[in-house]
């Protein structure tokens, strides 16, 4: 609400508020916008709906035990009923219990303690298996995992992984930017020049040389990586933004005024772009998901404990092979289905914010 | 041969080939399926993949399986073995004839071929090569040099009189002597070696017939000091063409290879009466070029096949259910003329646990039991059924069947059992902490560390392991290496757990026992275990021949291995290889690590598209 911007509160002033008694501001008006758009408002119910899911599954409300065996190896989806080929593996052979092993003649250090368990009351050593699933809502992968909680724990863990990146990577691109678009010179020249020599690396390859650096997995890992690399486009649009409101009449006003270069910057100049930000940032949630498959597809992603929509899909191509397609179907459905609400939103954010590019 | 097979299944695997349908385009010239009047034949071309990069081409450096594959063809033993003969049996390759045995095996007097030239290189300034008996011992000496760290010093060490003794002598003096007279090394003419053992030795043999014990020139290794590696001369029947690291290489015929007729004797195998009447009296080899690349990912591998762009692969588990039905073909690959040879590994994947780990080594019952417990947690069952799709046997003793020493029936001291690795550990002070995990028992935290490669098989060991150390609610952390890098960690003993794999250099249980040695570490003793008792027993195998009383020390050996908690002996895997329908030929050796040069590829035009 705090945003003026000259620009945009022009046609809502030559547009007199009936309700209000105060012309709406820059928010109002995008919502306003956004309400007017069907498609940009099923995609955020869409998006809306995903990052609750999420929400809930990173909370351990929803699908907490992905990683439960409950059911059988390749378990298909429930709508196609039991397969009766696939052949049915047996369990672990009860274990030889160590006391009645030959030793050859060996002493056995354990042996005691051994001998003390084996007369121990209460201490079961039979090998019981939980009685499994043969078909599941989404099928199962092959060690019995139900797809349908891994889609979901995978959608928490990609999504925690495109909205934290690409915060991180908006939130550098809009620093470096407004300091080189703002100061120019020596500190536009640095930034510069950071930004070629990271934007000639052809991308995937750079994010591969920062993963090998770094040489540690984790979900933390994943949105450094694509933070430190993701925020040239960012970057390189607020340079140019601040370098064209530098010279405006309100902020040289402001500077007339006493306004310190820090207030100018963030408070004068930055309310003004946050219409590039808002859309880049969902921009880059959207590019970030798909890099996160692409990284863990190739196995620099999520660590083996965690699932995402990458480890499904990378798991999925030896499964496809084999006629076992649901992690696939369900990993692709839902990423698609995210990333082109993500996209569509993107493209309605744009249009709320700055009718300019309406026309 | 090789030693160290990569990860589980793909082990062997090697590959294919379009029946000189398309041929390197640089090497080969143009050559069109329907262009059959071409005065020029096409060349044959097989090609083939390994699941993993080679690791260089100089014999003494190297010991794992795909490098071996390659060293196999380029470099020449002594001895080797017989393409067809089962169980296997050894044969002359540079000797002339077998070597004569005096002494009760401690004199092996071996005869070389005469008219044997090395392939042509820069070094030779165009005089054509010949070995002698001088090439033999310095070939020999070199895996005594300890500036090489040869992985396979143990085939001679402690063996031949007079050279372990120039060993030290060159580890005081920092320089090895390779103009010594070694009285165990005596060239009794330029085409006669007598070796002379320190005690009786009836596996020698099998060591001659190493592929790293091919034979090298000492002018070539020293004019490329530092990176022989690069720079393989050997008079086997091809040579490196091409290379490029990791991804690519070609071998050539070798201009200087002696003319050899293929003469091999069908045996009990109704198959091999196909494969003489198809080979007997061609010239060795047939094939002009091999063609390998590296596939790490098995899928594309198989995809590869599927097109006909290799010719031979080797079938990993997860994609055994695409191309059998149990132990048989899929009828439709059968109707594309697609053979399958089908074979036990002589091969074995064991879990190994470091001995010298600062958190999971020592020899106090916390630590055994802690192991112990570890080990215990492992579900072999689940991973023959579902990461091996039923390809591979449940095994127990260190020695796989095949080999001399064999027990299948021995019994497991380390079966699958949850249960009791959690009283085991509950007793010996592991308790949870408020997170749900175990600590040591002085309370600081405990995190089982296990080193896969990179590909997607490897993320199912982790996922099995993750699985495992769950049950017993340890933290699991994983450390990613490529398969070069394991091996170099392993022998700096900085692997703390793994699942290996070790396939039959020799056909002989020693071959596998020699593993846990206490003075290899370093070399192939990855679990760094030192143990005096199971040294010392270990050492009176040596003296035995196979039987009774050398089987039962084996049991023995095998048994302390599990009591202290060192190894656990998980599968031993089938190989199943297809072939596309125009490899002549073509049956896979149990030991040696490729055949290429007594294969044949039928001519393009008679290939399928």
């Amino acid at each position: 609400m705090g945003a003026s911007n000259p620009d945009l509160a022009t046609p809502s002033s030559a547009n007199p508020p009936r309700e209000e008694e105060y012309s709406a501001g820059l928010w109002t008006l995008a919502w306003r916008r956004l309400r007017a758009d069907g498609v940009g408002l099923i995609s955020l119910g869409v998006v809306g709906a995903y990052v609750l899911l999420a929400l809930l599954a990173g909370l351990g409300w929803v699908a907490p035990h992905w990683s439960a065996e409950v059911g059988t190896h390749y378990a298909p989806p429930s709508w196609m009923g039991t397969s009766a080929r696939e052949p049915d593996f047996a369990t672990a052979p009860q274990p030889v219990w160590p006391g009645s092993v030959d030793l050859y003649g060996l002493q056995d250090p354990l042996a005691d303690l051994l001998a003390r368990i084996h007369t121990e009351p209460g201490a079961s050593l039979v090998l019981i298996e939980a009685p499994r699933r043969t078909t599941l809502p989404l099928g199962a992968d092959k060690w019995g995992h139900d797809v349908l909680a891994k889609t979901i724990q995978g959608g928490a863990t990609s999504l925690q992984v495109g909205l934290f990146s690409a915060v991180l990577a908006t939130v550098l691109g809009t620093l470096m930017g407004a300091l080189a678009g703002y100061w120019g010179g020596k500190v536009d020249d640095a930034f510069n020049w950071l930004y070629g020599v990271l934007t000639a690396v052809p991308y995937l390859l750079l994010v591969f040389a920062i993963a090998a650096v770094l040489h540690q997995k984790g979900t933390s890992t994943l949105i450094l990586i694509l933070g430190l690399t993701g925020w040239t486009g960012v970057f390189r649009l607020m340079r140019s933004e601040y370098l064209k409101h530098k010279s405006r009449e309100y902020v040289l006003a402001a500077g007339a005024l006493g306004a310190s270069h820090w207030r100018r910057m963030f408070l004068h100049i930055l309310p003004n772009t946050s219409h590039v930000i808002l859309v880049q940032l969902s921009q880059n949630v959207v590019g970030f998901i798909k890099s996160e498959v692409i990284l863990s597809f190739l196995g620099f992603g999520v660590p083996v404990d965690a699932v995402s929509w990458g480890s499904m899909l990378n798991e999925a191509q030896n499964e496809l092979i084999l006629g076992k397609w649901w992690q696939l179907a369900a990993a692709g459905v839902a990423m698609a289905v995210l990333v082109t609400a993500f996209s569509l939103l993107t493209d309605a954010l744009r249009d709320a914010l700055d009718p300019r590019l309406k026309s | 041969m090789p030693g160290m097979i990569n990860h589980l299944s793909p082990l062997l695997v090697f590959l294919l080939i379009i029946g000189g349908f398309f041929t390197e385009p640089s090497l080969a010239g143009p050559s069109h399926p329907g262009d059959e009047a071409q005065s020029v034949p096409a060349l044959k071309v097989l090609h083939l993949d390994m699941s993993a990069p080679e690791t260089g081409f100089d014999p003494v450096l190297t010991s794992d399986l795909n490098t071996a594959a390659i060293e196999q063809q380029l470099f020449e033993s002594l001895l080797t073995y017989d393409y067809l003969a089962r169980p296997v049996r050894l044969v002359p390759r540079l000797a002339a004839a077998m070597p004569e045995i005096t002494q009760h095996g401690r004199q092996w007097l071996f005869h070389l071929k005469s008219g044997v030239y090395f392939a042509p290189d820069p070094v030779f300034k165009g005089v054509k090569r010949e070995v002698t008996a001088r090439d033999v011992v310095f070939t020999l000496m070199r895996f005594m040099d300890p500036k090489n760290r040869s992985p396979y010093r143990f085939l001679l060490e402690g063996k031949i009189v007079g050279l372990d003794e120039l060993a030290r002598q060159a580890q005081s003096t920092g320089h090895f002597d390779y103009d010594a007279n070694v009285a165990g090394l005596q060239i009794v003419d330029r085409y006669t070696l007598l070796v002379r053992l320190k005690t009786t030795d009836y596996n020698f043999g099998h060591a001659m017939a190493q592929p790293m014990m091919g034979i090298v020139a000492r002018e070539v290794i020293q004019a490329y000091a530092g990176d022989t590696a690069s720079h393989p001369v050997g008079t086997g029947p091809y040579r490196l063409a091409r290379w490029i690291r990791s991804a690519h290489i070609v071998l050539a015929r070798n201009p200087n290879y002696r003319h050899e007729q293929w003469a091999f004797k069908a045996g009990a195998d109704p198959q091999d009466q196909a494969i003489v009447k198809a080979m007997q009296g061609k010239t060795i080899p047939q094939i002009d070029q091999v063609d390998i690349q590296i596939v790490e990912e098995p899928q594309s591998a198989w995809l590869s096949f599927g097109k006909g762009e290799l010719d031979v692969l080797g079938l990993s588990g997860q994609f055994a259910p695409l191309a059998l039905d149990g132990d048989h073909l899929k009828p439709a690959l059968a109707r594309q003329g697609i053979q399958l040879a089908r074979m036990s590994d002589p091969s074995i994947a064991y879990y190994f646990i470091n001995q010298q780990d600062p958190v999971l080594g020592g020899m106090t019952p916390e630590k055994i039991g802690l192991r112990r417990a570890l080990l215990m947690a492992q579900n072999d069952t689940e991973m023959i059924q579902v990461m091996h799709k039923g390809q591979a046997l449940r095994a127990t003793y260190p020695i796989p069947p095949g080999v001399a020493g064999a027990d299948p029936a021995y019994v497991s001291l380390l079966d699958y059992n949850p249960p009791l690795a959690n009283l085991l550990l509950d007793r010996l002070g592991y308790r949870r902490g408020t997170d749900g995990y175990r600590r040591q028992p002085d309370g600081s935290p405990l995190v089982v560390r296990y080193t896969t490669s990179l590909s997607s098989q490897d993320r199912e060991l982790d996922e099995m392991m993750k699985k495992a150390l769950d049950r017993l609610a340890i933290r699991f952390a994983s450390e990613k290496l490529k398969f070069p890098e394991i091996l170099k960690a392993e022998r700096q003993c900085q692997i703390q757990f793994r699942l290996s794999a070790w396939i039959a250099d020799y056909p002989d249980g020693d071959n596998f026992m020699q593993l846990w040695y206490g003075p290899h570490t370093h070399e192939n003793n990855a679990s760094c275990y030192q143990d005096p008792q199971w040294d010392r027993l270990y050492e009176k195998t040596l003296d035995l021949p196979d039987g009774p009383a050398r089987s039962a020390l084996y049991h023995q050996l095998a048994r302390l291995l599990e009591i202290n908690g060192v190894t656990k002996i998980s599968t031993t895997h089938i190989r199943n290889v297809l072939f596309q329908p125009w490899v002549v030929g073509f049956k896979p050796h149990p030991i040696l690590p490729s055949v290429w040069s007594y294969m044949d590829l039928k001519p393009a035009s008679s290939g399928t598209p």
